[in-house]
Formats: structure tokens, sequence, C-alpha cells
């Protein structure tokens, strides 16, 4: 294969006329980083919390709480994402709906682009915070609701702390994925790391430097999360715990 | 003589369409220690967690210090926190100090200060020879230390009643003693117990009755020393031969 790479790009003017290429980039990656961390706030809380509903005595609450699973996690992403920005607005009340539709880019497509997101992991999340909780031994609960502890107290003090020290490691991967998934949003219109890298090869031709751009920045946020969540796997690390660290528990002493 | 602590009266409880407590009746006295026996699968660490409305019943009634334990008025949490509970794997909080184990239901629960919590857990972590592992994390100790500790973190609630559901079943050899001390000097002290065990020797010495459970019925209900020297029930003389042997 023949190609002339041309690396002085990332230093030409961008179309748009706001900086260099890679300046152009690196504003696709805030909105990247923008979408995600804005829609993994929605996911850790609502799907803590449908997770641990899942988990509660209440038939009706579990079932309530699968049917919410259910729905969201066998729709594509994709078309949730449609969902959200093309149906939404025509099934609300026509003025709220024309609302929705005026409200100004880039916000028009960055907010169904959270909700759709966000809404789309929380089910994952619930999956893993539920997985967490059922792996503690069933005595811990009756331990906690032994000694007095109502219902939501033996979650908040008891079950939910192990079980989240339990899911960090599946949870790192959640979060690696909302990163991946935001770019979903740029065929919604919003201008994501993504969709920068693609309008950049059609204004410079540059597709192989476009792409390896995107590439490496992915890959190096993404490395970053993993640093950090391995920081914080070792922070809230229980000592003696077994399968937190190589350290055996210190029994018979 | 004695005011009864734990009432069971006709206690039935169904697992789907079994049966594991057949009309079960009881009781432990007040300053009483009744060690509950039999073979695995008889029934009994069900009859203990009903007690505490840990395990729901279907039929009967248990009064607890004078509450019914089934009824739909009694605030279950609140007669919880008045009987500690020990249980066979411990189930110490992973996640929480020694210290913390204790003080967790002491505040959260018994709405105490932090302070009044923690001087309350040192004194009882004393009391047990742990006083020197109160920073620790459950992980760091032995099973019969946490089993110590969870001892103690009954105790903190100053409990009416304790009840033990097998204490020494997961643990080492070595161990069982120093956990079988505590429960003796407990019951020296006059503390309500239930117990369930097959230490018999435990039993010899600081229960008052010895109740035997077989197939979910209460077979045997007697003074310990009736229940050692002349066992009524064919089954229970052929529990106890079995169990004595070694």
């Amino acid at each position: 294969m023949r190609y002339n790479w041309d690396w002085s790009i990332y230093f030409q003017r961008a179309s748009d006329g706001s900086g260099t290429w890679l300046h152009y980039l690196f504003v696709g990656l805030a909105w990247t980083l923008a979408t995600a961390l804005a829609a993994w706030v929605i996911a850790l809380v609502v799907g803590s919390i449908v997770g641990t509903l899942r988990t509660t005595p209440s038939k009706w609450i579990v079932r309530l709480g699968n049917a919410y699973v259910e729905i969201f996690r066998n729709i594509p992403l994709l078309v949730q994402m449609f969902l959200w920005f093309f149906v939404l607005p025509e099934l609300l009340p026509k003025g709220l709906g024309d609302a929705v539709k005026q409200i100004p880019p880039p916000w028009g497509s960055y907010l169904p682009a959270v909700l759709s997101l966000g809404i789309y992991t929380s089910v994952r999340v619930a999956e893993q915070v539920r997985a967490g909780i059922q792996s503690l031994p069933r005595g811990q609960r009756m331990a906690g609701t032994a000694l007095g502890l109502t219902l939501p107290q033996n979650y908040r003090f008891v079950l939910l702390p192990m079980a989240f020290r339990i899911i960090l490691p599946p949870l790192t991967s959640e979060f690696l994925n909302i990163i991946k998934n935001s770019s979903v949003a740029l065929t919604i219109g919003l201008l994501e790391l993504t969709g920068r890298a693609r309008a950049m090869q059609e204004f410079s031709f540059k597709v192989f430097e476009a792409f390896a751009a995107a590439t490496v920045i992915y890959l190096v946020t993404n490395m970053i999360v993993v640093v950090l969540m391995r920081a914080l796997e070792r922070r809230v690390r229980v000592p003696g715990f077994i399968g937190t660290t190589a350290k055996a528990p210190q029994a018979g002493h | 003589m004695n005011s009864s602590m734990i009432e069971f009266r006709a206690v039935s409880k169904w697992y789907g369409s079994f049966q594991v407590l057949k009309r079960c009746s009881t009781r432990v006295d007040k300053g009483q220690v009744v060690v509950v026996c039999g073979p695995s699968g008889s029934g009994k660490s069900t009859l203990i967690k009903c007690v505490n409305g840990l395990e729901p019943f279907q039929e009967g009634e248990i009064i607890v210090n004078a509450e019914s334990v089934g009824a739909k008025g009694t605030n279950l949490s609140r007669l919880r926190s008045k009987i500690g509970m020990v249980f066979q794997h411990f189930e110490l909080f992973p996640h929480m100090s020694v210290t913390e184990n204790l003080n967790l239901a002491q505040v959260k629960v018994l709405g105490r200060s932090r302070e009044e919590a923690t001087t309350k857990s040192m004194a009882l972590l004393k009391r047990v020879g742990l006083e020197a592992h109160a920073k620790k994390y459950p992980g760091e100790l032995s099973g019969g230390q946490q089993q110590r500790v969870a001892i103690a973190r009954g105790l903190a609630m100053d409990p009416i009643a304790m009840l033990f559901d097998e204490p020494t079943s997961a643990l080492d050899p070595e161990m069982i003693n120093e956990v079988l001390d505590v429960m003796v000097e407990l019951a020296q002290e006059g503390m309500t117990m239930m117990v369930v065990t097959h230490e018999m020797g435990f039993a010899r010495k600081v229960a008052h009755r010895v109740v035997f459970m077989d197939n979910g019925e209460i077979v045997e209900d007697a003074a310990t020393e009736e229940f050692f020297g002349s066992p009524r029930s064919d089954r229970a003389q052929l529990f106890l031969s079995k169990i004595l042997q070694h």
C-alpha cells in the first residue's frame, strides 16, 4: 500500500477556522468526556438503585426492576439514541416537543446522547450491582438484620459497601464502554471525537492521520481511566479480605 | 418460679410442602441456658432463627419478653436489637474494623454516640481478650478470634438474651475452646442463652435444659442431668451414643 503520510496536517488550520486540526480533535475529546461522564453519573445512580431494588424481598419491586433491565438491555444503543432524538419529541405534547426540537446545537444532540447512553449503561450497572449483592454470603444480610438494622440501613452499611468493592473491576469495564459508546452520538449529530475525526477526514482527505489520532486519543484516555480505577481499587481494599490482594489473610495468630 | 424469656407455642414451618418444624413447643427461662441438639437437618437452626424473625413461620406463636414475634404490630427491628445472635460463620462485616463492627448497630440502632459506643466496645473486646485487635479487620483474625468478636458484637447491644447457631461448627478444633470459654463465662453470669450446638461437654457444664430435635420435631426436652443420664426416647439415646463415643 502506498500512502503519503502527512503528519503536519495536525498543525494546519482546521476547516471550521477554530484552530489547528489537533485542537479540533481535542475539542472532540472534550465532548466525548462531557458526554461519557454525564452519562456515567446517570448510569451509576440509576443502576445502583435498580440493581439494589432487584435484591429486595418485595416481589413487585423486583419485577419492576427486571422489566426496566430487560427493556433497555435488549434494544441496541443506536436504536435507543434514535428513539430519544427523533421519536421522543414527536410523542411529547406538541408545545413541549417543538421546544425540544428547537434546543440549539450542540445541546440538542448532547442531551439525548447523554440520556440514552446513561440509561443504556445503567442497566448494565444494575446487573453488576445485583450480582455483587447476591455474591455476598446470605449470613451477612442476616447478621445486619439480627442486629436490628432496618432494610435500608442494612444495604447502606453492610451489603452495598462490600458489593461495590467486589464489582469494581467490571465497573471499570463499564466506564471504558461508556467512553467508547459515546461515539455512537455522532449519528445524531454530536461532534465528539469520532465525529470530528470523520469530519477531519472529509475536509482534509487525510483518513489515516485523522483516525490514527482518534485511535491514540481513545487509547490513552482509557488507559488513564484504567490506572485511576486501579488506584481506587487499592484505596478501598479491605485488609485480609480474600481476592483483593496477593497478601493472604493472617489466620491463626 | 422463673419467668419465661423465650417461649415457643406449637410452632410449625413449611418450605413449600416440606414441613421443617412440627408443632415445636419449648421455653427458655430468664437466666437459663438451653442447648438445642440433634442430627443435621433436624430443624434446630431454623428453630433458633424463628426467635428473632430471621425465618418466618406459618403456625404457632413465639413470645419473646412478652412480645409475640410473628404478630403484625411487633416492631421486629427493635425486638431484634435486644437479642444478640452469633452465627456459625461469624458474619462479621469484612470492610469494617473490629471496633466498627461493634459500634455500627450501637450507633445506628440504639442511637448511642460514637464515643459512648467505642467505650462500650473496648470494654467488651477486653472481656473477650481481644482489645489488642480492635483496629484490625475481620480478615486479619483467626476463626476463633472472629467468633469472639461476633459474641462481643452481640453483647454490645446489652441484649436480654443471646442466640448461638452452631457457634463452633466452623472452627478448627484448637480454637473451639477459646469460644466456649467465653460462652461458659457468659452463662455463669446469668445471661439467658439458647445454643444450637454439638458440644455436649458445654451442654453438660452449663445447660439447664437440653432440647433434642429430629425431623423437625422436639423429641426430648429435659433437664440436663436427666437428658444425659436417662434419655427417654430411642432417637435421643441413639444420637447420644453416637456423639459421645469418641
